[in-house]
């Protein structure tokens, strides 16, 4: 085991993938992570996107992590903060009537 | 490491307390601008491994056999979904290659209501059995003036009806590549079967083989797996996985008719877990070893 240097992870859990309803990003399972962080890359974007962290004890039942809301409505990349959850982590996309996205998602951990 | 028998020379000791060792997703091959959309539909969506403390709605954290974390692959509850785990070496010579893990391999839990399954609960056997479709165990290997094969085996749970069967597998065609794909050769569906898409090309062989399912979805048991392969001659030697030894000298090795570049002495190796229904399935690495003779 190092305990030298801290380790580090980035998983892209969508890649391209075009979204025209509300969707969550399959479980991912961070046990070791003290700290994480959301990026969301539109490629494209046709109306509003709004995301919210949701986090799960067992990777079946989910709740949101925070009150907090991060919305995109062009292209560009928008990032969030994640700390103090249980070992697995999704994003929840509300996609608003008639918006279309193409999405990148990545989740990256850091113990 | 003394839970492994390896070869003189070890490439690689891989336990996932430490990262993930360089096994990484599995992506299909891009244009030159970045662009993903060229990525072929059936290789564009492995899914990342992930590092798990092998963690459960019913008994909380199981752990692995060495420590905390096992690496696992987990495809998306959608039928015929594969996710892959990749390691990708080079060749320093021909001969014994040598690839041992200890696995183990689980469909979701299904909390709350009843999923399709052919098989019933009786308090011993658990309708779970039937929701795991298989794991496969392949190299990606080219040399030699570009010569490239895959060493394949496979262990096929449920076939793609759910029906249990329990047997090894091997295809005898080697794997649609992206460049088959530009050449016009292939244009594969998501989720079709990357290693060898139409299942009439892949044979059984051995007997059937009953694993250690125990019982319910939550319950991993730690299989022993050693496969033998030969690169001086392209060839499978040998496949133990537990108690049982079996002979692949027969096992053919189907090479590409055309050569490929840029590939010299490649020497990859892929697990891969694939569900037949709409249930995710993961398979479970507690440490992977690979050793050589050259």
């Amino acid at each position: 085991m190092r305990h030298d240097m801290r380790s580090t992870m980035t998983a892209v859990l969508e890649r391209n993938t075009v979204v025209r309803e509300d969707f969550a990003t399959e479980p991912y399972e961070l046990p070791w992570a003290a700290e994480a962080r959301f990026f969301v890359q539109a490629l494209e974007a046709d109306g509003a996107l709004a995301f919210r962290t949701e986090i799960s004890p067992d990777g079946l039942h989910w709740c949101p992590l925070d009150e907090s809301e991060h919305r995109i409505d062009s292209p560009g990349l928008i990032t969030w903060p994640v700390s103090g959850f249980g070992q697995w982590l999704r994003v929840r996309c509300t996609v608003a009537p008639g918006a279309v996205a193409k999405l990148r998602i990545y989740l990256v951990g850091k113990g | 490491m003394a839970k492994y028998n390896p070869l003189s020379r070890v490439l690689c000791f891989d336990t996932f307390d430490t990262t993930t060792h360089g096994w990484t997703e599995l992506l299909g091959n891009y244009d030159g601008s970045g662009n993903l959309d060229t990525v072929d539909d059936h290789m564009r969506d492995f899914r990342p491994p992930q590092l798990s403390s092998c963690s459960f709605f019913d008994v909380g954290t199981h752990g692995t056999m060495s420590g905390d974390y096992a690496l696992k692959l987990a495809t998306r509850p959608y039928p015929g979904h594969t996710a892959t785990g990749i390691r990708r070496l080079t060749m320093a010579g021909r001969g014994r290659v040598r690839i041992e893990t200890h696995f183990a391999f689980k469909a979701e839990a299904t909390v709350g209501h009843e999923a399709p399954s052919s098989v019933g609960w009786d308090g011993n056997r658990h309708p779970s059995e039937s929701q795991f479709g298989a794991f496969t165990v392949a190299t990606d290997i080219c040399s030699d003036g570009g010569l490239r094969y895959h060493n394949v085996i496979r262990y096929q749970n449920t076939n793609l009806d759910g029906e249990m069967t329990n047997r090894w597998m091997y295809p005898v065609v080697p794997e649609p590549t992206p460049r088959d794909h530009v050449e016009g050769r292939f244009a594969l569906p998501y989720a079709a079967d990357f290693t060898a898409p139409d299942p009439a090309d892949w044979r059984t062989f051995d007997e059937p083989l009953e694993l250690c399912v125990n019982e319910v979805p939550t319950k991993i048991n730690w299989h022993y797996l050693r496969w033998d392969i030969d690169t001086s001659t392209r060839s499978n030697v040998e496949l133990q996985l537990n108690d049982r030894v079996m002979d692949m000298r027969d096992v053919p090795v189907p090479p590409y008719p055309d050569r490929y570049g840029t590939l010299d002495n490649l020497l990859n190796f892929y697990f891969s877990v694939r569900t037949h229904c709409g249930i995710r399935n993961f398979l479970f690495l507690d440490s992977v070893l690979i050793s050589v003779e050259w």
